[in-house]
């Protein structure tokens, strides 16, 4: 994904990992106005989670990410959890 | 997971916008892990605080959440900053110190106690049985385990939401349960000085992950389980351990430690044979007992020109122990409060090879500052920074 933009994306990718800092990135891409619109994940993790959370990204975990191609348009939920796939 | 109407109130924004956060934060991860409800803590313990690992966009956000009304409601005190207000501060550029001051200011006007230390057991020792919400692995293994308290493994956010919502959710080692040993070890290896509860530690850490072992029989003083609890939690996720000489009547996987593997290990954590520029004891921050034994090495001996020795430890044990510590400064040493080797630059001060006691320091120096490691016992460490 180097070099890509993921600014007004709905960023969906398998579980995050690393350290506290991963949360304050996701925060400071926001107030950058770089941040993506969503976030799906298939296994949510705390780094993540927590990132999604101050930065006030909506987020929705336990999904088939396999079922989702870059490029798809995608319609989340943040609140009712759910994701739509439109292709 | 159960919320009461308060936590309701606060969950929906009632309580303002960086309580409303805070509570996310818990609830979320609450429903993460299988937490069923909110419990009290007695005091947070923050990590996020040296500017060296924290990035700007933390400083934003935590300037925010102070400015939106985040105060802690209960006992909540820091890890290390990146430099002391004595030594190291006169040694960094302006931009760094002012982005490390905005970081400490903001989490003052939260009301969190600067005591910028990763042994706050040391200011306030918890009692077995409380439940607590710290971060700093260290501090996590050797409350557990040492202290019998009840805290997860906290990250830097969760540790400061609990600190203002005076709560935690109560799933992992807050339920009893989960804090018994799932696995046995036999340490049939020798275990002769602080350093080798560290080797033992960086190897352990590794073998079992996240698991909470019985070291079956393992004795040690509370300084040496700290340097065993610290290089665990290093090398793997390990957040409580148990040292019962009874080996329990569940069947459990077991290991064994030969003196083999405490090689293999020591020999990961010495990555040159060059000689230091910088000695290091103080990794986790040194206890009274360990300042005095520091001083009783080197009273009537120099630290030599060709290299530097830091002490690091807590402004509350140095002005406990003020005596040693002058001992210890008499001989040329640097006792160092507010920080230590890990979260401040040492590269940029021209250090590139670092002896050390501590196991964690050597693990993480290659990586965290760009450095050489050689571990070393205390007495080994004193007798090469410094002579007669």
């Amino acid at each position: 994904m180097r070099g890509l933009s993921i600014k007004d994306k709905v960023l969906c990718f398998p579980s995050g990992h690393g350290s506290t800092v991963g949360s304050y990135v996701l925060y400071s891409l926001v107030k950058k106005g770089y941040g993506p619109k969503a976030i799906v994940n298939q296994v949510a993790d705390t780094v993540v989670v927590v990132g999604a959370i101050i930065a006030e990204i909506p987020m929705v975990d336990q999904i088939d990410i396999n079922k989702v191609t870059t490029g798809d348009t995608v319609e989340v939920d943040g609140d009712k959890g759910t994701v739509r796939i439109e292709g | 997971m159960h919320l009461t109407k308060l936590e309701e109130r606060t969950l929906e924004g009632e309580h303002g916008w960086a309580n409303q956060i805070a509570m996310k934060i818990l609830v979320k991860l609450g429903d993460l892990f299988g937490a069923t409800k909110l419990i009290p803590v007695q005091s947070a313990h923050l990590s996020g605080v040296s500017y060296k690992h924290m990035g700007d966009g933390a400083i934003e956000f935590l300037n925010e959440l102070a400015d939106k009304g985040g105060r802690a409601q209960i006992q909540a005190t820091l890890n290390p900053s990146s430099f002391d207000p004595e030594y190291l501060v006169k040694r960094y550029t302006k931009e760094r110190f002012g982005k490390q001051e905005r970081i400490l200011a903001s989490y003052g006007k939260m009301m969190i106690q600067p005591t910028l230390t990763c042994t706050p057991y040391y200011i306030q020792k918890p009692q077995a049985g409380q439940h607590l919400a710290w971060a700093e692995s260290s501090a996590v293994v050797y409350a557990n385990s040492v202290l019998k308290a009840w805290t997860n493994r906290e990250g830097s956010p969760s540790a400061l939401a609990a600190a203002i919502i005076g709560k935690t959710p109560n799933y992992g080692l807050h339920q009893a349960e989960n804090r018994k040993p799932n696995a046995l070890v036999k340490i049939e290896a020798r275990m002769k000085t602080e350093t080798d509860y560290g080797i033992l530690g960086i190897h352990l850490g590794k073998l079992l992950k996240d698991k909470a072992p019985n070291l079956v029989g393992l004795q040690g003083s509370d300084d040496e389980l700290k340097q065993l609890g610290a290089a665990m939690a290093s090398s793997g996720m390990t957040a409580i351990f148990h040292t019962m000489a009874h080996r329990g009547k569940e069947k459990l996987e077991s290991f064994s430690v030969e003196a083999k593997d405490m090689k293999e290990a020591a020999a990961s954590l010495n990555t040159s044979d060059q000689n230091p520029d910088l000695v290091f004891v103080g990794c986790p921050h040194c206890s009274e007992r360990e300042i005095k034994a520091i001083a009783n090495l080197l009273r009537g001996r120099k630290v030599r020109k060709d290299l530097e020795m830091w002490v690091c430890t807590s402004r509350h044990v140095k002005e406990r122990r003020q005596n040693y510590v002058d001992t210890i400064e008499r001989a040329g040493a640097h006792v160092l409060c507010d920080t230590c080797v890990l979260v401040s630059w040492i590269k940029d001060l021209g250090f590139n090879t670092v002896m050390t006691n501590s196991a964690k320091t050597a693990f993480y120096a290659p990586t965290l500052n760009d450095a050489e490691a050689r571990l070393a016992p205390l007495k080994k460490c004193i007798q090469t920074a410094s002579n007669p």
